[in-house]
């Protein structure tokens, strides 16, 4: 796993192209290495299944915060409008479920873009950087790297195995 | 160099239909993509840009002193009269939000449609709805008139337990406005968080390095992050799309549920929707004739981008031409007197139509531009042509503004009784503060392209080597 400040050490690989790094994700995988991470300059096509990372949650919480957003939006129209202080206007009914409508799903709308755009920063780990550095500056330009992390046997068996696979550079990392 | 895109690379996806050409040169290499697009950030700008931000911020100034001196003298300096109440602001306020509409069609609406074109044009087109919402929604707090009571629109906890009317389309739209200029920022912010990153790494500075390294918010584009990064874009993305359509819905709402004649009608939220794209492309492809040229973007926003683009002005301009004439068939088969008298001024002794009356100038500039110039964009040689379609744009955009002008005024002047007929005329404040949102809008425009690259990077990475109507794979056959 790569963290920004973690403690797990491991090694870098860096590849020309899309397919080779997808190549080599799937060779290390059948050779048995687990918490594979790659980095690229853009999501690559493949890349989530090869590395077996499971399907975002994001959009099973989107769907709750609209529908916990819609909720809010339209209990809290009947209550100004019906409980607390109900005024007559124009003789409309003071729980007008259809008048209601237009707040109801923009306030669902509200709330759930707001809680998602939230949810990525927090999934992500996102927050401003002014002092990042980057494991490598072309990644996110035209490079693409697989992350082997290290454990008791020591960044040997993966730097051998990284070269194997055509990585044009191999880097120790503590990250 | 060849347009050609050697066979090899592409497998024809077994679902297309006709043969699309490639989205962008073969030979753009990764590294390429970068640096055409993020080399302008480091250039100092040049006098064209120094230029038009001048007259850009020039107008806002001209716009701003005269907010301040409507705000001390009050409306009355406007062309506000009985019985046209609302003027050039609710028409401009309802033009500047039409405006936006292109950006969330293009960055919601063609991503779940999997245009892949959009990619093109999404970062600037989605910048130009946040610029356009920023001048939109300066109207109504101005048009209120007492502006520094603007809050009293929001429902909040106070002691006279009062609360905002539900019930009444002018809280929706605070609602909508307030809600698509949110989501709006916070999409167009997302999606340019790998894009600012990509800044970060390619800058040399170490502040320079530091302010985009803030904005980046620590982005490493590490698989796991990509993965809810997509799957986030694509939530915002399908909340944006019905969004999107409800927003000018409300809008037209504001005229649809009141009584006036010309007002009162349900065909307005499809109408106001259709027309809202139809300006907002215009206004695309009027910016990107500019952005492409002056920022040597050719290779990306290409030709056949901008021939798409004109495709979509000439199939919105269809459907505000089929609202219009449903417009003035119901106002005749309706047999409605008042709204008979709006459109053909026939009773009551009076000859006014709407083409002959004290608006015809309006009614005709707003049907040449929308429904007949267009139609030159059934030549595919004039939609090729970028003078063409920059000339037809700005007259696109000026015919939705008067469309919105015979709306919003010729019907407050055309009302049930003819003692409450009148004639509104814009005063040259009206004229300033419309000039000024100009001014705002383009100035944000200017410093848009200055900071932030214009396209969007990645995704042009992403989708470098595939052809224009190759459909991606979806979620569910992705885990299938």
């Amino acid at each position: 796993m790569l963290k920004q400040k973690g403690k797990r050490a491991g090694v870098l690989g860096i590849f020309r192209t899309p397919e080779t790094l997808l190549e080599a994700v799937r060779e290390a995988r059948e050779l048995g290495y687990r918490g594979l991470d790659a980095v690229t300059p853009y999501p690559v096509h493949g890349l989530p299944e090869a590395l077996g990372l499971k399907v975002s949650w994001m959009p099973r919480v989107t769907k709750t915060f609209f529908f916990v957003g819609a909720g809010l939006g339209f209990y809290f129209e009947y209550w100004t409008m019906a409980v607390t202080w109900p005024i007559n206007v124009a003789g409309k009914p003071y729980f007008s479920i259809p008048a209601f409508m237009p707040v109801t799903f923009e306030s669902g709308i509200l709330i759930t873009g707001v809680l998602t755009f939230l949810a990525l920063f927090a999934a992500d780990r996102l927050r401003p950087g002014p002092g990042f550095k980057a494991l490598d500056p072309r990644l996110t330009n035209d490079r693409f790297a697989l992350l082997i992390p290290t454990g008791f046997e020591g960044p040997k068996p993966a730097i051998r195995l990284l070269r194997e696979l055509g990585a044009l550079e191999v880097h120790e990392i503590e990250s | 160099m060849s347009l050609e895109h050697p066979a090899t690379t592409i497998e024809r996806h077994p679902m297309a239909l006709v043969e699309e050409p490639p989205l962008y040169r073969a030979d753009l290499t990764l590294s390429q993509v970068t640096r055409d697009i993020v080399a302008p950030l480091d250039r100092r700008p040049n006098g064209w840009w120094w230029l038009a931000f001048l007259i850009s911020v020039t107008l806002l100034g001209v716009g701003a002193i005269t907010v301040v001196w409507q705000l001390r003298a009050g409306l009355g300096i406007l062309g506000l009269t009985w019985p046209t109440m609302w003027g050039t602001y609710i028409t401009n306020f309802v033009f500047w939000i039409g405006i936006g509409h292109a950006g969330t069609l293009i960055s919601a609406i063609l991503f779940l449609f999997r245009q892949r074109w959009r990619t093109a044009i999404n970062r600037a087109a989605e910048a130009m709805t946040i610029f356009a919402v920023i001048c939109a929604g300066l109207f109504p707090l101005l048009h209120i008139g007492r502006t520094l009571l603007a809050y009293w629109l929001i429902p909040y906890p106070n002691f006279r337990h009062l609360w905002v009317n539900f019930r009444s389309p002018l809280i929706w739209d605070v609602f909508a406005v307030s809600t698509y200029a949110t989501i709006s920022l916070l999409f167009w912010y997302q999606g340019m968080i790998p894009d600012l990153a990509t800044v970060r790494d390619h800058k040399q500075g170490r502040i320079a390095k530091k302010i985009y390294g803030i904005f980046a918010m620590n982005w490493r584009g590490t698989a796991r992050d990509w993965n809810h990064y997509e799957s986030a874009y694509g939530m915002l993305a399908a909340i944006a799309t019905p969004l999107v359509l409800s927003v000018h819905s409300n809008v037209s709402m504001d005229f649809a549920v009141a009584t006036a004649p010309g007002w009162h009608s349900t065909i307005f939220p499809p109408y106001f929707v259709a027309g809202a794209i139809f300006s907002g492309f215009a206004m695309v492809v009027t910016l990107m004739a500019i952005v492409r040229k002056v920022y040597n973007l050719e290779d990306y926003v290409t030709l056949d981008h901008m021939e798409l683009m004109c495709k979509i002005i000439l199939v919105t301009s269809l459907m505000v031409s089929y609202a219009y004439a449903t417009e003035m068939f119901s106002a005749w088969y309706s047999t409605d007197l008042y709204e008979r008298n709006r459109f053909y001024g026939v009773h009551f002794g009076l000859t006014h139509t709407f083409f002959t009356g004290p608006y015809a100038y309006a009614a005709w500039i707003m049907l040449a531009c929308n429904c007949f110039i267009p139609q030159l964009f059934w030549f595919r040689r004039l939609r090729r042509s970028l003078p063409m379609m920059f000339l037809i744009s700005l007259g696109v955009n000026l015919g939705m503004w008067f469309e919105r002008y015979t709306i919003v005024v010729s019907s407050q002047a055309r009302q049930f009784l003819p003692s409450s007929f009148g004639y509104f005329r814009p005063t040259r404040f009206d004229y300033a503060v419309l000039a000024g949102s100009f001014g705002l809008f383009f100035t944000l425009f200017l410093l848009f392209v200055r900071f932030v690259p214009v396209i969007a990077v990645a995704e042009v990475k992403a989708v470098l080597r595939q052809p224009v109507g190759e459909p991606a794979v979806t979620l569910e056959e992705r885990h299938a």
